[in-house]
């Protein structure tokens, strides 16, 4: 199968690489065989392979896929691109710094009263759980945030994934930071910014409707 | 990628993203040249040989796209404003749907009333 890479160093271009397909082979694996076989300066991110660590999110054919989970079967022609709305570092490694300086901004961690000399466990009904159980799978692969159209104009918006962060620990019952980070979700970095493209809910790779969590945010800063 | 970025877009919702902003452009660009156009009508005579000009069925084509991107503007917005309150999030495939429908059902109904209006 003929794989279409558009490749980076100082200029960006696109080479062709001929791969051969076997059954139940992904796009990654066809990655690694052009490195592997083909060209060992083809740089591009990869680590789990099993959709968990969402290093391998590249654009697939228009649209952001974790190369890892995308069957190659699927498709007749491959043209691989890596992410918009990030700085490409080489070939289909992009910068990713920026990203998880804006995750770290909404506070992604339980702020709750611990006595750790005299820990006490903290419950939580599975009602409570189901609150922010689906915006927990985010894997943090980045394909949100290079749809999204308020962060292709804006360099500075917190992006999906992160509100989406702000909108899991907010959702938490144990949690005890929600004014805090309601008070960076609702700057005008925050989510004002969201144009409800809707962009983000449709290629998340965990479908966890980060559009959802957005809005829910939206609507929290406003009581 | 900037304003660019809002044409790049290939799921339904993009596309009702991208045609939001462009029947928004439009919209604008039409109401400033109605404005201007009408100020500029200074005497009786010259409104009504004007208007006689430009409400006929020769310009029907124009005025039944207008309707179009009013009609379209308007109800994808009530849309969004459904999404944005937070609701049917996971029903947005068939919100989009029933938002188009009703976009080309008062497009049709629309442009009807205006032709029939026109007369001869």
């Amino acid at each position: 199968m003929k794989i279409l890479i558009r490749r980076f160093d100082e200029k960006s271009y696109w080479q062709s690489f001929e791969v051969p397909v076997k059954r139940g082979m992904t796009v990654l694996d066809a990655l690694f065989y052009i490195r592997e076989n083909i060209d060992p300066t083809f740089a591009f991110r990869a680590s789990c392979r099993m959709g968990i660590c969402g290093s391998c999110a590249v654009k697939i054919n228009g649209k952001p896929r974790l190369a890892c989970e995308t069957q190659i079967s699927k498709f007749k022609e491959i043209k691989v691109e890596p992410l918009d709305n990030f700085r490409v570092i080489r070939d289909l490694v992009t910068e990713f710094e920026g990203f998880f300086v804006k995750h770290k901004k909404v506070k992604p961690y339980l702020i709750a009263e611990a006595d750790y000399e005299n820990p006490v466990e903290q419950l939580q009904t599975p009602q409570e759980l189901k609150r922010y159980y689906i915006f927990s799978l985010c894997i943090k692969c980045g394909a949100c945030v290079s749809v999204c159209p308020a962060s292709a104009t804006l360099e500075g918006y917190l992006g999906p994934a992160a509100l989406v962060a702000a909108y899991r620990f907010n959702a938490d019952s144990r949690d005890k930071g929600k004014e805090e980070r309601l008070k960076i979700a609702s700057e005008s970095i925050g989510v004002w910014r969201c144009h409800s493209a809707m962009e983000c809910s449709e290629v998340c790779p965990k479908q966890i409707e980060p559009a959802k969590a957005v809005q829910l945010l939206r609507r929290a800063s406003l009581r | 990628m900037g304003v660019l970025s809002w044409f790049k877009y290939r799921s339904p919702f993009g596309m009702a993203f991208m045609f939001q902003r462009i029947t928004g452009l439009i919209l604008l660009f039409y109401l400033c040249l109605h404005l201007a156009y009408l100020t500029s009508l200074q005497s009786r005579d010259l409104y009504e040989s004007l208007t006689a000009l430009t409400v006929s069925k020769q310009f029907f084509i124009f005025d039944s796209l207008l309707i179009l991107c009013g009609v379209f503007h308007g109800l994808n917005g009530l849309r969004i404003v459904v999404h944005e309150l937070g609701f049917a999030h996971e029903k947005r495939k068939a919100v989009l749907v029933i938002s188009v429908a009703l976009t080309i059902l008062g497009w049709i109904l629309g442009s009807y009333i205006l032709y029939t209006a026109l007369g001869d």
